[in-house]
């Protein structure tokens, strides 16, 4: 190993031993990287006990070693391996469009909304699918702050645009930067989460860090990674999945076990880690919190 | 060293792949998607050994075949280990992704191209793998040659179902398209000696 990645876990008792174990490896010739990576994983948060199913939660080293982010390179290992190349220095999320206070927040400003953990369900479009106790707080929180006005019917999120570091932007496989889109309702909605932070820890590069976004009844790509800009929108934004390929992916892609995905059914999942799969739940186990939202909608058409 | 004594070293050569997963499976070390691994490997290796049974005429041509093993052997020994490597993966599919259901295997290839594209590759290397054998060779005579042309639609399919599986990033499948381009190109061709 050449250097370190912020990357890397950082096991507790490291951590704790840090100043020990920085000289050592700075003696070692290890130390390329900023000392801050060491000290930066620690977040505050409380679990809130309404969003812990009892439910198995995906190993850790799965979550964090397969992942899509294409900004990091298309394959699954490819944004854990490519992770230092994604640069969340001085982030900031402007928040701009339809709303009365538009404003710009820095990682700070974000990690002082009461930060809490979530277990939820997570399904990726492909059909896998995974547990995970997310670290954040509700995306209504930061909206109100900005008050959207009542043209704002659509929110529209921006991620990070670094062709320059980024592996994945080097070619033009999605138009970048990467767009995804909510309604306003599904936006405001409880259970939409921005998150912060995973398995107790501020998110990894290769997760989205340092911010994204996660609404666990949408198939994983609606759930935006290192996002720059949220808009607040009149009209329904076209995501960078609908624009690639539209007859694939529609703005709403609920998870829906009936409605297939063009090349293959939605029918089941595959957990991360388990040979077999599991049948998929309708809004993926949220339809008692979501099923309203769509009310009368035809989900074969507004797929 | 005798001819069946390297014939066997390099198709345990071949099989190398194959026993690198097997090894993994047993060691519960194929990562967090570990039937998608098993899928993709074994179906990158069926379309790698069509690409190198492909390669071997030109490269006939191109150097003396002064090789230790005679060129149409190497070439039948790559060509059974597409064939392996494609029934692999199609067992992998059929036990992990239709949990052995023979009902629910029917449907999802007959409602999905790009499977009915894989199927028909690999059904249409049944009668090459059947047909290898020298003694077919001699009974078919001309209509070996013929039959074994099956290869070239082989291939292109096995890339075209590729192509059509992955989301966005066409990258790989076009590389295959292109190697396979080129190995096609060259049979135009009366390739000069270069050794």
């Amino acid at each position: 190993m050449s250097h370190l990645k912020e990357s890397d876990i950082t096991p507790r008792e490291w951590f704790l031993n840090r100043r020990q174990f920085l000289r050592s490896i700075g003696a070692a010739g290890l130390l390329s990287t900023p000392l801050h990576a060491f000290a930066d994983n620690a977040l505050k948060f409380q679990p809130n006990p309404l969003y812990r199913p009892d439910l198995k939660l995906t190993d850790t080293e799965h979550a964090l070693h397969y992942n899509n982010f294409y900004e990091l390179g298309t394959g699954k290992s490819d944004p854990y391996r490519n992770a230092d190349q994604l640069i969340t220095d001085n982030w900031q999320v402007r928040i701009e469009g339809e709303c009365a206070k538009p404003q710009t927040f820095d990682m700070d400003d974000l990690l002082g909304i009461e930060q809490e953990e979530r277990i939820y369900r997570f399904r990726c479009v492909e059909g896998w699918s995974m547990v995970v106790p997310w670290i954040g707080f509700p995306l209504s929180k930061l909206l109100n702050k900005v008050e959207p006005t009542s043209k704002a019917k659509y929110v529209e999120f921006i991620s990070i645009l670094d062709r320059k570091n980024l592996p994945g932007q080097r070619f033009n496989i999605l138009d970048w930067p990467y767009r995804e889109g909510l309604r306003i309702d599904e936006a405001m909605h409880p259970l939409t989460l921005m998150a912060t932070g995973l398995y107790g820890e501020a998110l990894q590069n290769q997760s989205g860090a340092p911010i994204r976004l996660i609404v666990p009844w949408k198939y994983g790509f609606k759930s935006s990674k290192s996002i720059v800009t949220i808009r607040l929108v009149e009209k329904q934004p076209i995501s960078s999945w609908m624009q690639a390929t539209p007859s694939e992916y529609g703005f709403y892609s609920n998870v829906n076990p009936q409605v297939p995905h063009r090349r293959w059914s939605q029918a089941k999942e595959r957990p991360l880690g388990s040979f077999f799969k599991q049948k998929t739940l309708m809004f993926n186990g949220y339809a008692d919190e979501v099923a309203a939202l769509y009310s009368g909608m035809d989900l074969r058409r507004h797929f | 060293m005798p001819l069946a004594v390297k014939l066997l070293i390099f198709s345990l050569l071949c099989a190398l792949p194959a026993v690198d997963l097997g090894w993994k499976l047993l060691q519960d070390n194929l990562g967090a998607n570990p039937v998608e691994t098993l899928e993709h490997t074994t179906g990158d290796w069926a379309i790698y050994f069509l690409l190198l049974t492909l390669s071997i005429s030109p490269l006939q041509q191109l150097f003396v075949p002064k090789w230790p093993i005679p060129m149409h052997l190497i070439r039948r020994v790559l060509g059974l280990s597409a064939f392996v490597y494609a029934l692999l993966h199609l067992a992998v599919y059929f036990i992990f992704d239709m949990g052995l259901d023979i009902d629910e295997a029917v449907q999802d290839i007959a409602t999905r191209p790009f499977i009915m594209i894989g199927m028909t590759a690999l059904i249409l290397l049944i009668p090459l793998a059947v047909t290898s054998t020298q003694g077919w060779q001699k009974r078919l005579k001309r209509r070996w040659q013929q039959l074994h042309k099956l290869i070239y639609p082989i291939t292109f399919l096995g890339i075209l179902h590729y192509a059509l599986l992955v989301k966005a990033d066409l990258f790989m499948p076009l590389l295959y398209l292109l190697l396979f381009s080129v190995l096609m190109l060259l049979r135009q061709f009366k390739l000069p000696r270069l050794r």
